[in-house]
């Protein structure tokens, strides 16, 4: 199959690695034995805000189960987790790899506890005395600020504010015809995949470390235990196996990581660790947290004249890799598609006695969307209006783009929009989903006693982030091709897209090619998979790698036939001499004319068939996209039903369609989560409330629509040559927005103006508004 | 603690084990027999990730314990089909509909597909629910995974007839 022109690139190919998975060969962290292997169980903080008095591990060592115990004294000097987007005025707060003197949140690793196997290591857990003296604990990031509540780590628990400014909000908010004045909050959850968090460290004194980590940024990883232990580029490799999702959630250095190499040095024997549930739960980062004071003006017409918003981000007990981005993008992309000449905002950023959160699928694009989306629809609402109308009088029109937007951060550079048709995009969800007729619709439904809604969540997402990527393309005197990536595949299935882009460059057929990653001594530089930039960044290395590797292909197979390169065509994996069809030479022998141990041809220099590239974006593209979403709520119970979902979606050109398609209809079963289900919960004291998937709900298949319908606008960007934006994280952006639209406009004028719409609290929002009162007065 | 001696059957091989009373069956199957295949999602049978036939029947074994299988005959998604042969009807509809991503959820989901179209050759779009209403997928939707079980459906009714 192919995109109707034979060419791989935009096909609807079947996935390469499928078959592998599906005959249960999957080698997944936990799937690794080695020789000699003992297991690791890590003890963790039952207190979320405590000091440690002191660690006795007397009665755990004298237990013959026990082979090792590492804790905070077996550190002269702690290693602490990065923070790599820090600002000059963020306070430091960095999490130590284990506690030394304090506990500052529930499930923080205190101790790590080796045995042969995991059940005793879990069992030696209860013998480590750990004297905590229990403090009072914060969670509430409002109370954290207050001057007498408990400070986490010196001076305040304020680590940084953001503040923005463009235009004249308060000048303008002063004039304006309407103010809306609302606090729009989104809620703690997580990327949650099926598979938790596992390393296996193993150490010899010849080749140093060796660290199997079911990471999404190897190379990272690698990076940050050199700092973490001192170690030179040799001294440690780090492998990715095949992993079980990751949605953001595995892409930095853990404490594990860095406790697992310590102690599999000390006893000499590899050491595994595998997660559990109720540890992912409080030691896996989480996301989202944050609330948005907003003050909008705007006109009759409901254009929006400026906005004011005071946002805060409940960040956790510490600061993680990438903790400014769930704040920076929340604020600086809260506009989205929209116009808006005045704007103020500041983001303050607070640690609670809660896990620590770090981006996942979508970071900060969520609760922007979500805002911005429930901003217009309360416009309009209120003026009496067409939401696409109101929209489509506040967008971006495509010959404004490039936009520079103005904001920016220390990692992502200043905010340009690259290139797309926001208004056509609306359009054309507005059509798929037939918006114009569900009023009628609605009507109908509602005389009926049914309250069905639908509502738009727009958004404009930052994709392709750099810094870098590196891909390699290697053609084997077989013919076969090697691709090497420094992205690394959590499940989106870059075995086949990045083939396709290789097939394409160097034609050659998809069976013939091998796509290779996650392992830092096979691919040396290399950042990873996260922030929807595999395909453009990723994807655009590995193109110019096959280029690269193409002319140095055509320059020798020009020696071997005596002709000019620039007369040389390839196709189906052979060069031909245009015009003299007979004289041909396939990649197979240009591969094997350059192989060592023979002489090489004429005027060719060096041995292989080989070239990297390794692309550094001038700075990232912008996808988006329009989510519609159809939903009925039970007026009796608040219960949501998520009927349909239509996402028209502009990733630039697409790859592979069917893979893009997944990768939508599964990020809108993580926003439906988001907008229904999803919310990690903490009692007033810090104790977490739901840590398991019998409390904390993960969508199944009854609740996400069976109708996920996805559309695509390809419009490319020009900042790489394959015009790609990126699709991975989209889904999940749109969606929340989406459907809180949908439910407000089913129970209208109910207000909702925060996720997880759990049924009590839509609920309680029928009953504010009256709803549910009539409905009960015309039943009985 | 005590040991118990176990005898079963796993995808046709019959096996002798003295495993301690604790141990899960899953375990059991991971750790003692190398079937990875079998996956743990959650530990306390939620997710479904670990799920097998056991004596013809879905079971989680993350919440069994391996003493409890004695005598049982056991499938897991290694026995399915054997190495050397084509996909089964239900692997390949999941390949060609695209109904995994990362895969670690699918081998649950494949077993609780195979149980379905056994006792539902021609299953309803609800009874598709509720087989799949046991698992969690995170990366899908499960769109493309209700689309693969009802090819299946097809491809195993036609091949019967």
């Amino acid at each position: 199959m192919s995109a109707g022109d034979g060419r791989p690139f935009g096909a609807p190919l079947k996935r390469k690695e499928d078959p592998r998975l599906l005959r249960g060969r999957g080698k997944y962290i936990s799937d690794i034995k080695l020789h000699g292997m003992l297991h690791a169980a890590v003890v963790r903080s039952p207190h979320p805000h405590a000091e440690i008095r002191g660690i006795d591990t007397a009665v755990l060592l004298a237990d013959p189960r026990c082979m090792a115990v590492l804790t905070a004294a077996d550190f002269e000097d702690m290693p602490e987790l990065v923070c790599i987007d820090a600002e000059e005025t963020t306070l430091p707060f960095l999490q130590p790899a284990l506690a030394r003197d304090k506990v500052r949140y529930v499930g923080e690793p205190v101790a790590v506890i080796v045995a042969e196997d995991r059940y005793d290591a879990e069992d030696l857990m209860t013998l480590l005395e750990v004297d905590y003296a229990p403090l009072p604990a914060v969670v509430d990031p409002e109370r954290a600020l207050e001057p007498d509540a408990p400070i986490l780590h010196f001076q305040s628990n304020l680590t940084d504010t953001l503040h923005y400014s463009d235009g004249d909000a308060a000048g303008a908010l002063a004039s304006a015809p309407h103010v809306l004045r609302e606090r729009f909050a989104t809620q703690r959850y997580a990327g949650m995949p099926m598979e938790t968090r596992g390393v296996i460290a193993a150490y010899e004194e010849r080749s140093g470390f060796t660290l199997y980590s079911s990471t999404q940024v190897p190379n990272g990883v690698k990076t940050n235990l050199q700092t973490a232990l001192g170690l030179p580029e040799n001294g440690i490799r780090v492998i990715a196996p095949d992993l079980g999702g990751g949605f953001g959630v595995k892409l930095q250095i853990y404490p594990e990581e860095i406790l697992l190499c310590r102690i599999a040095q000390r006893v000499k024997r590899p050491v595994k660790w595998i997660e559990d549930r109720w540890e992912h739960f409080v030691s896996t980062t989480h996301g989202r947290e944050q609330f948005h004071d907003v003050e909008v003006g705007y006109d009759d017409e409901g254009r929006i004249l400026a906005i004011r918003d005071d946002c805060v981000t409940n960040t956790g007990a510490y600061l993680q890799s990438l903790t400014m981005v769930e704040p920076f993008i929340g604020v600086c992309m809260l506009t989205g598609p929209y116009h808006l000449e005045n704007f103020e905002a500041t983001a303050k950023v607070v640690m609670t006695n809660k896990t620590p959160m770090n981006p996942f699928r979508g970071v900060g694009h969520v609760q922007a969307a979500f805002t911005m989306e429930r901003i217009i629809d309360s416009v309009a609402a209120d003026l009496g209006l067409d939401p696409v109308q109101v929209r489509l009088r506040n967008m971006i029109q495509p010959e404004q783009l490039p936009l520079n937007r103005k904001f920016g951060n220390v990692l992502a550079g200043t905010i340009v929009y690259d290139s797309g048709d926001y208004p056509t995009c609306l359009k054309k969800a507005a059509a798929l989903a037939g918006h114009a007729d569900f009023a009628d619709e609605q009507e109908q439904a509602r005389a009926e006693g049914r309250y069905i809604g639908m509502g738009i969540g727009c958004f404009v997402e930052e994709t392709g982030l750099g810094p870098y990527e590196s891909g390699t393309v290697r053609v084997e005197p077989s013919g076969k091709v090697t691709v090497l990536t420094g992205a690394c595949s959590s499940g989106q299935g870059h075995a086949t897209t990045l083939a396709q882009i290789a097939a394409d460059e160097l034609s050659v057929d998809m069976d013939d090619i091998q796509v290779l990653h996650g392992d830092t001594d096979l691919v040396r530089f290399g950042v990873g998979t996260y922030a929807s930039r595999t395909a453009a960044v990723g994807g655009t290395a590995v193109r110019q790698a096959a280029g690269k590797a193409k002319d140095r292909a055509a320059f020798i197979a020009g020696q071997l036939l005596e002709v000019d390169p620039v007369d040389l065509e390839l196709r189906d994996g052979a060069f031909t001499v245009a015009g003299s069809p007979g004289a041909s030479v396939s990649l197979a022998d240009v591969a094997s004319a350059v192989a060592p141990g023979s002489p090489l041809p004429e005027a060719v220099a060096d041995y292989g068939l080989e070239a990297t590239d390794v692309f550094h974006p001038k700075t990232n593209t912008f996808a988006y996209g329009v989510h519609v979403a159809t939903v009925e709520v039970d007026i009796e119970t608040g219960v949501v039903k998520h009927l349909r979902h239509v996402v028209v979606n502009d990733s630039g050109r697409v790859i592979n369609p069917l893979i893009l398609e997944g990768q939508v209809q599964g990020g809108v079963a993580l926003g439906v989560g988001g907008a229904l289900l999803e919310e990690i919960l903490y009692d007033d004291d810090g104790q977490p409330r739901n840590p398991n998937f019998m409390d904390y709900l993960v969508p199944g298949v009854e609740n996400v629509s069976p109708e996920i319908v996805v559309e695509h606008m390809e419009i490319p960007t020009p900042l790489n040559p394959d015009g790609i934006k990126g699709g991975g994280e989209g889904g999940a952006v749109g969606a929340p927005a989406a459907i809180a639209n949908a439910v407000a406009n089913a129970i209208r004028p109910a207000r909702i103006a925060a996720t997880p719409l759990f049924p009590a609290r839509v609920h309680e929002a029928i009953v504010a508004a009256g709803l549910g009162a009539t409905v009960e007065g015309t039943k009985s | 603690m005590s040991t118990h001696t176990i005898r079963v059957t796993v995808n046709g091989t019959e096996h002798e084990a003295e495993v301690p009373a604790r141990l899960t069956l899953a375990d059991f199957l991971r750790e003692r027999l190398d079937l990875t295949a079998t996956h743990l999602g959650c530990e306390h049978g939620v997710c479904g990730a670990c799920t097998i036939l056991l004596d013809g029947e879905t079971a989680r074994s993350c919440i069994m314990l391996a003493a409890q299988a004695d005598g049982s005959e056991i499938t897991t998604l290694e026995g399915v089909v054997a190495e050397d042969e084509d996909l089964h009807p239900v692997q390949q509809a999941f390949w060609d509909r695209h109904g995994l991503q990362c895969g670690f959820c699918t081998p649950g989901i494949i077993m609780s597909t195979l149980e379905l179209l056994r006792e539902h050759p021609e299953p309803t779009r609800e009874q598709i629910d509720d087989a799949l209403g046991g698992h969690l997928c995170r990366c899908t939707g499960y769109v493309k995974i209700v689309e693969a079980v009802e090819q299946a459906a097809g491809e195993l009714r036609r091949s019967r007839a």
